[in-house]
């Protein structure tokens, strides 16, 4: 043995002393949290869509290396903010999916620490290749440089309030009025956004009080066109596809539920493409609301989750496993993957939604 | 080619069955409530158990059951429901006890009309609407079988389908006050003046096409899923006899999404995970090309069954769906239903009060009594008599007591009940002249045909002589007279089970739930 059991200790000595100093170096950096094994365990409710994105091994993992664990309930993202049997039980974050939920929640007294978007989904409409060929011939779909559909709501909303029918507005293969569903306002972030976007459009602009009572009859009467209502996004997107052209023609949610539909299944999605009839076609409203997603942060220990949430890593996965986008709207990660091409880089025109006061009374109107 | 393919599906079913059966089970019976519509699916599902060593079973319910047991306060005694719509998850499930649920397929409800009947009115090879579905009602020249709107989703589709047709087409949503239109009610009620028979159950109802049609009689017509008129068809070419030509209505479908649920009642992971793993089987393409076959529509189907010219069946065929209202207007629309367009009932009941009833049978139908003719209780399941309906009743033993008769006037029906109940049992027993008494009066009743008329034998079943004569009147007597059992105290069920499968009726369990059983009973007429 060459090694003295002396040099031997002194050795370990030196490791030792190279780990403390190590220790100390990261002990502060947010990123190298997860590589001395501390995880913290943060608790509290996200909206229904995002579900996927924290069930996903890969976005557990990256958390995990940066020394978090989301303790994440699916709650409403009205509930979320409002309801006292949810705020009782202490959670740590809030993770509803519409701004205006930020300004709900300090309505209700809520202790905001932090609050900050993390990811945005436009709303958009989900229809059928059928719909799109025909309305584009009627002038209210157009196709963008880029492939992507463009929807004139405005136009199409003034055609359902006057009972249009679909063969005016170049859909043969469709019998009687056009119409469009969303999910349930009361109970469900994407009609909610659905009824501020529509109030917007046919004010023209940011829908105020004014227009509220201007024009909240018409959106009433957009919403009772529509009957029986679904109650979340996913039940309602899984009914479209269920349903198809017949039954569902057009129905709103977001942005980012068909590119999860996709991954999760890519050869499906290579035969249902290759079926002109049956085949899923994403309308961009121009112009639409995103659905934004805001962090609130109601515990001290959750104070670098913001951060954590817009490292890169978590931002490209966001993006390319699940179609959401980063805070500013913008496509977060790496340009060649799986769903490059089916979705735009860039949505071109949104609007805020209406303020919180608006949002409520519409919602009442709706109810 | 073919065989090669079919090699490569069963392989990759092989597959799926092994890869699948890696997983652990849960221990208990893994239970399944359905609409009697997917008996065909059974063997798809029970396939799938096996494979994992899981015990399956199913229990086949009405929609409305499956509804009310969602909404019991004890909660429903199922691991998964499977209703033909997830509109009665919707209207029913207030705690929100399903979870994940997901459209194994599309069933649109249509009307299978006789082969020879179609081309007399006219209608193969054209666009058929409801207004000529209405014509033909209307001078007599079709009459159609129909499961009832308030305790089966087939019946509850093909009326709603009627009702927003009336208003002026798919696209109309209908509200509550479109349900006391004046005009709208005539429509519908003029419709619904066509159903020849009713049944609680779609499944039972296909059934009883084609046993009739063995027997000799040919209805004109039914309304059913889309995939029971094609497997009805499948049986009726089978027995070489005529099959129904697809009729669907140009302004207005409903359609069904026979909607698979987890019911989460704390069973633990493996129960739920089982779940998942069930309907990712029933999805995967090998799968979802066998429960294609059965003529059902798989959502993005890219997988259908081919279209028959002959019958003009077609899972491919483009749709113009109805969308549903509310719930409080679906709600809304079915009491209108029950209390005042579906086609008024003749129904005789006859009341065991011979010796053997003494004691706990003659407890549990006088209860039975006091529940179908309380209109508050009757209400509550939607079973309730209208003014119209007409009611006969016979208390009897080794001869017929009496005959009370009473309209479904609230005061007729306290008077009717108050009567029946001053009987007592003592006596011998003779159920088969108590029906061949009731079914005398139901054919000197006038104007008979605007009825749907029926007989109930409310009864133990230990019955002297024998059905011999009965059947004999009763085969002379159209259109027929469906004869129902209910049982209770000590019951035999033997000889009434051979006068219902020869009068086409069916026989209920009184004495667990004898709400349940009128209720079946009565959806039947």
């Amino acid at each position: 043995m060459a090694i003295s059991r002396r040099a031997f200790g002194l050795g370990l000595l030196g490791l030792s002393a190279a780990g403390t100093g190590g220790y100390l170096l990261v002990k502060d950096r947010p990123e190298l949290q997860g590589l001395l094994g501390r995880r913290t365990t943060l608790f509290g409710f996200t909206g229904g869509e995002k579900r996927a994105f924290l069930d996903d091994a890969e976005v557990t993992a990256a958390l995990g290396s940066f020394g978090i664990v989301l303790d994440a309930r699916v709650a409403g993202s009205v509930e979320m903010v409002r309801e006292a049997a949810l705020l009782g039980q202490n959670p740590q974050f809030l993770w509803p999916s519409s701004a205006v939920m930020v300004d709900l929640a300090r309505q209700s007294g809520v202790k905001i620490r932090r609050d900050q978007v993390v990811l945005n989904s436009p709303i958009v409409v989900y229809s059928w290749q059928a719909v799109a060929d025909g309305l584009g011939r009627a002038g209210l779909v157009t196709l963008t440089q880029d492939g992507h559909y463009e929807l004139d709501l405005k136009a199409f909303i003034d055609a359902v309030l006057k009972g249009t029918n679909w063969a005016e507005l170049g859909v043969d293969a469709l019998y009687g009025r056009a119409r469009i569903v969303s999910t349930d306002p009361n109970r469900s972030n994407s009609g909610f956004m659905f009824a501020g976007l529509a109030l917007n459009l046919l004010a023209v602009d940011v829908a105020t009080e004014t227009a509220l009572t201007q024009y909240g009859a018409q959106v009433q009467m957009l919403f009772a066109a529509m009957g029986l209502k679904s109650s979340s996004s996913g039940k309602l997107f899984d009914q479209y596809l269920a349903g198809g052209l017949g039954a569902e023609p057009m129905a709103v949610g977001y942005e980012n539920q068909l590119v999860e539909w996709i991954l999760a299944d890519m050869a499906r999605w290579d035969r249902v493409k290759a079926n002109p009839g049956a085949r899923p076609v994403l309308l961009y409203p121009k112009p639409t609301v995103y659905s934004a997603h805001p962090l609130i942060v109601t515990a001290e220990a959750g104070d670098r989750l913001p951060e954590v949430l817009m490292e890169p890593r978590l931002q490209d996965l966001a993006w390319t496993r699940h179609g959401f986008r980063g805070p500013l709207g913008a496509a977060g990660g790496s340009a060649n993957s799986a769903i490059a091409g089916i979705l735009p880089s860039q949505v071109s025109a949104v609007l805020p939604l209406p303020s919180a006061e608006v949002m409520l009374k519409l919602l009442q109107l709706l109810g | 080619m073919a065989p090669m393919r079919a090699a490569l599906a069963s392989m990759a079913l092989g597959l799926l069955l092994l890869l699948s059966g890696c997983g652990s089970g849960p221990k208990e019976p893994f239970k399944i409530v359905s609409g009697s519509e997917n008996t065909v699916l059974e063997p798809i599902v029970s396939e799938f158990c096996r494979s994992r060593g899981v015990t399956c079973t199913f229990t086949y319910e009405g929609s409305l059951d499956i509804g009310l047991a969602l909404g019991s306060a004890e909660g429903i005694d199922a691991d998964a429901v499977w209703p033909a719509s997830s509109v009665w998850i919707d209207l029913f499930d207030t705690g929100r006890k399903v979870k994940d649920t997901v459209s194994i397929a599309q069933m649109p409800v249509i009307l299978g009309v006789r082969r020879s009947k179609a081309e007399a009115l006219g209608w193969v090879g054209r666009p058929v609407t409801m207004a000529d579905v209405l014509g033909a009602v209307k001078s007599g020249q079709l009459k159609f079988l129909m499961t009832s709107a308030t305790q089966s989703n087939s019946g509850a589709s093909a009326y709603l389908a009627m009702l927003t047709t009336a208003l002026g087409g798919a696209d109309r949503m209908m509200t509550a006050d479109d349900l006391s239109r004046q005009d709208v009610r005539q429509t519908v009620g003029d419709l619904l003046s066509g159903v020849e028979r009713s049944a609680g159950s779609s499944g039972w109802l296909a059934d009883l096409y084609v046993k009739s049609a063995a027997e000799g009689t040919q209805y004109d017509a039914m309304w059913n899923y889309e995939a029971l008129i094609k497997e009805t068809n499948d049986k009726l070419r089978a027995a070489g006899n005529e099959a129904l030509y697809a009729i669907y209505p140009a302004d207005g479908i409903a359609v069904a999404d026979s909607p698979l649920g987890f019911v989460s009642r704390g069973k633990g992971d493996a129960t739920e995970a089982f779940f998942k793993d069930l309907v990712t089987f029933l999805q995967s393409e090998p799968v979802a090309k066998r429960i294609a076959a059965t003529g059902r529509r798989i959502p993005l189907g890219n997988v259908t069954a081919a279209a028959q010219a002959d019958s003009n069946l077609d899972p491919s065929r483009l749709l113009t769906a109805i969308r549903l209202p509310e719930p409080t207007v679906i709600r809304q629309a079915l009491d209108l239903y029950q209390s005042a367009l579906r086609k008024p009932s003749l129904t005789a009941l006859c009341l065991d009060y011979s010796g053997s009833m003494a004691g706990e049978g003659e407890e549990q139908l006088e209860a039975a009594l006091d529940f179908v003719l309380t209109p508050d209780r009757a209400a509550q399941v939607l079973v309730q008599w209208t003014p119209d309906d007409q009611i006969l009743v016979y208390p009897f033993e080794s001869r017929v007591r009496e005959r009370l008769v009473a309209s479904g006037e609230p005061v007729a029906q306290q008077a009717l009940l108050e009567e029946a109940r001053r009987n007592s049992a003592d006596g011998g027993t003779d159920m088969y002249g108590c029906a061949m008494r009731a079914l005398e009066d139901i054919v000197a009743t006038p104007g008979r045909e605007t009825y749907l008329p029926a007989i109930v034998l409310m009864t133990d079943g230990r019955s002297e002589g024998d059905a011999e004569a009965l059947i004999a009147v009763w085969r002379r007597v159209t259109p027929h007279v469906p004869i129902f059992g209910i049982t209770f105290g000590d019951a035999d069920v033997s000889q009434l089970d051979s006068v219902a499968e020869a009068t086409s009726g069916r026989v209920f369990d009184g004495r667990n739930d004898l709400a349940g059983a009128f209720r079946a009973a009565r959806g039947y007429n």
